[in-house]
């Protein structure tokens, strides 16, 4: 375990209560207790967030997560929720003051799109090295140029390394679920992190699809109320952030790495006790689909897995053994569980709905990461990666088995014709 | 139900015969009379220079908050000054922002702080909120985040540590850097024998003219209890509140370190840095009238940033000198409107005066 966490330190916090949220809040969620609300992942999102009792909330406008922080305003306009709603100048000041907020041990909540997520590069770094657990909620989408509202997971990846948990969700009721949960696991005293918590732009965060409604006191039980083991408080000062000299740096970034690596256990508890608490059990890391007795498999992320399912079927229809394993989380990266997942796979191939100019295979970004924990398979399958759904395409049945015959071909020849294909562009 | 945000109030120091550079009839320094607050929030364990300005800001502004506040500092050289890993100078908790961060990170922890009052996870009242920019965040890189911050009126005060320079980095210009003020971005040479071509921003005007329900306010390192009191005024403001202090940069403007101070008047009393407070309720400007009006030269040839500027260079100085006395409603004197003719002067190398002067050129 790393070594920030600092238990007993303090004295114990008064009860945060029922009285933190609003009159009409608790009434509005009492009424909303055990229905199903038709939502699209944008409102999802923004209901979870309410549901977790957010302190402070960052707004700034891009497509298509915009949604998300209408809702929450609406929300806070109705007396609803009670949170202080910064609309702030730019997605670098959003996420500072996210960062500000997460510091002083408020539960923040924040998002974004596109350039928006890039505009804000530097600060992912420096929140996650600070060990601030705030969630950001992206609906992904196209970086320019070209001037482009589809979804591509491109944004989002690009800050894969910074030290942020980062997973997609493929549905709205995911998108709910996944709020929680990634609150829960970065809160967590044994983690720590900030959390991306990631849905295909449109394709997710504009169709909706019900989703479930909680009791509040049960998400109160689940996710209880935040407290940073060192906030900014005067009652015990405090000094974020210093300067280290050279040869402190070496501890401190093992530290940062590890700190990944211990949020595995973390997210493995998490999900299980969302899925005993709310009755919709996840998997932990990769949802297994149809891998049983598959030769060939689809990696996926996001929500082109709902069409991929079905594209699935369709060619079992047609005796083609072919399943999918789909990336719950990005980072950290699931290398065990995909190994174990894929254990009987002869061929993979990894659908890429992202862009890595100039990579190692020279088309995604999530191919080098699987490659490399396939590298380490007792019986490592030939693997191959898809150029699909960019620019906010969709990906279609037809791509899919495309993609599952380039595989077949894969296994008669015993190679791969090349690590990335660009499907629509090739025969 | 929601609980209510108490906030602090901040008692005012006597300030009479005390806002001027003057001494009392013993001859003694009046700046420094008992009733300043004895803790030090800021305290020492840093690796500020000797005769470091905005160390001296620093001090004297967490004096004037006292313990239930706490600070954010945008990167800069108090950023690398004041901090060192496992050490710390502050008493008061602290974090490190990105240079651009000082006002956005602030909104933060004001707005976090006014949730966590409300929902009853802060007992305490609402702490004072404050962050130090260097001019370089707070003029340049972060302008657009302070202003965010000030048009939303986040309860906090803004600070801006002015040294003229990004000093931290070696000296490099900055919007704040003045006119004929040599920097290593801005070396004076045969091409180019000012060095600093552009006329500085005026910052706090800008804050105060675009921000007009905040409280603004200018201050040096020169007048302590000003600089107490406006402090604490802008902490009293409720609401957004902007404070421009000129600090003095020994290491980027080459002077005698004992100087600092003594810098921190004669700005004024040049007329290079009008001391002024800007009032929201009647939307109006406070102008300190100093007891003495120098020429520009007085306060240039302390420093050796200035000591390659030639004749038409000064006069250009007094020329922006005499406009903000106008501005600031005083008359120009005969000798300072004369002092905007080039034949006035000499080059900055052949003048003498009376102060101890840096005979170096250099930033």
């Amino acid at each position: 375990m790393t070594t920030v966490h600092v238990e007993g330190a303090w004295a114990p916090e008064p009860d945060y209560g029922p009285g933190s949220r609003t009159p009409d809040g608790i009434k509005m969620l009492a009424g909303l207790a055990g229905t199903r609300k038709r939502l699209n992942g944008c409102a999802a999102a923004a209901y979870a967030a309410m549901y977790a009792n957010v302190d402070v909330i960052t707004a700034y406008p891009i497509r298509p997560y915009t949604a998300i922080m209408m809702n929450l305003s609406q929300f806070i306009a109705d007396g609803l929720l009670d949170a202080e709603y910064i609309v702030a100048d730019g997605e670098h000041s959003q996420l500072s003051a996210a960062f500000g907020a997460g510091s002083c041990g408020a539960r923040a909540f924040t998002g974004s799109s596109g350039v928006g997520v890039t505009y804000a590069y530097e600060m992912y770094s420096i929140i996650s090295g600070a060990r601030i657990p705030i969630q950001m909620s992206i609906a992904d989408r196209t970086l320019d140029p070209p001037g482009d509202f589809g979804s591509e997971h491109t944004d989002a990846l690009c800050t894969r390394d910074m030290g942020w948990l980062m997973g997609w969700a493929a549905t709205p009721q995911e998108v709910f679920d996944k709020t929680l949960i990634a609150y829960a696991i970065g809160e967590d005293p044994r983690v720590l992190l900030p959390q991306m918590v990631v849905q295909d732009g449109y394709f997710v965060s504009h169709i909706a699809g019900e989703v479930e409604m909680p009791a509040a006191a049960q998400v109160d039980a689940y996710l209880p109320p935040y407290r940073l083991p060192f906030p900014l408080d005067p009652r015990n000062p405090v000094s974020h952030g210093p300067q280290i000299h050279p040869s402190q740096g070496p501890p401190l970034q093992l530290e940062r790495a590890r700190a990944m690596e211990d949020a595995i256990p973390v997210i493995r508890q998490k999900t299980d006790e969302f899925g005993a608490a709310f009755g919709r059990k996840y998997a932990h890391f990769i949802e297994e689909y149809m891998l049983e007795d598959a030769d060939i498999a689809l990696v996926i992320s996001g929500g082109h897995a709902v069409t991929c399912r079905a594209a699935i079927r369709l060619l079992r229809e047609r005796g083609i053994k072919v399943g999918m394993a789909r990336l719950m989380w990005v980072r950290p990266f699931p290398s065990d569980d995909l190994r174990a997942a894929l254990r009987g796979v002869k061929a993979v191939g990894v659908v890429e709905t992202n862009l890595g100019l100039g990579g190692s295979t020279y088309g995604g970004i999530l191919a080098p990461d699987v490659t490399t924990a396939l590298y380490h398979a007792e019986n490592r399958p030939l693997v191959t990666s898809f150029m699909a759904g960019l620019g906010g395409e969709t990906v279609p049945a037809a791509e899919f088995d495309w993609m599952a015959g380039k595989l077949t071909q894969a296994i008669e020849r015993g190679a791969v014709e090349k690590p990335a294909h660009w499907v629509g562009f090739e025969d | 139900m929601a609980k209510e945000v108490i906030r602090q109030f901040l008692p005012l120091l006597e300030e009479e015969g005390r806002g001027a550079a003057t001494d009392d009839s013993a001859g003694r320094d009046r700046h420094y009379l008992p009733d300043t607050p004895e803790e030090d929030p800021y305290q020492a364990g840093h690796r500020t220079c000797a005769g470091c300005g905005p160390a001296i800001e620093y001090r004297w502004v967490l004096k004037a908050a006292g313990q239930d506040t706490v600070v954010a500092g945008p990167t800069g050289c108090m950023y690398v000054a004041n901090s060192t890993y496992l050490c710390t100078p502050y008493t008061v908790p602290w974090a490190h922002t990105p240079i651009a961060s000082g006002g956005s990170f602030t909104s933060g922890m004001a707005a976090g702080y006014e949730a966590l009052i409300r929902k009853g996870r802060h007992p305490g009242p609402y702490p004072n909120i404050i962050t130090m920019s260097g001019d370089g965040s707070a003029a340049d890189i972060g302008l657009g985040p302070i202003s965010g911050a000030l048009y939303r009126n986040h309860d906090a005060l803004f600070i801006c540590y002015d040294n003229e320079c990004y000093a931290n980095t070696g000296i490099q210009v900055s919007p704040t850097t003045p006119f004929g003020g040599m920097t290593t971005f801005t070396p004076f040479g045969k091409a180019i024998p000012e060095g600093t071509r552009l006329p500085p921003k005026n910052l706090a005007r800008m804050m105060a003219e675009g921000h007009p329900h905040c409280y603004v306010a200018t201050a040096t390192v020169g007048y302590p209890v000003d600089l107490i009191n406006k402090t604490r005024k802008g902490l009293n403001h409720r609401g957004a509140a902007f404070m421009h202090c000129f600090t003095p940069c020994q290491k980027g403007w080459v002077y005698q370190t004992s100087m600092t101070v003594e810098i921190g008047r004669r700005v004024v009393e040049a007329g290079l840095f009008p001391v002024w407070e800007y009032d929201p309720e009647e939307r109006r400007y406070h102008y300190f009238h100093p007891p003495v009006q120098r020429p520009v030269t007085d306060y240039l040839a302390m420093q050796g940033r200035f000591g390659h500027m030639l004749a038409e260079h000064i006069a250009t100085v007094q020329q922006q000198a005499n406009r903000n006395w106008e501005t600031i409603g005083m008359d120009v004197p005969a000798e300072l409107r004369a002092g905007e003719d080039p034949e006035h002067h000499k080059r900055m190398r052949d003048e003498s005066y009376s102060m101890p002067l840096n005979r170096g050129v250099g930033a």
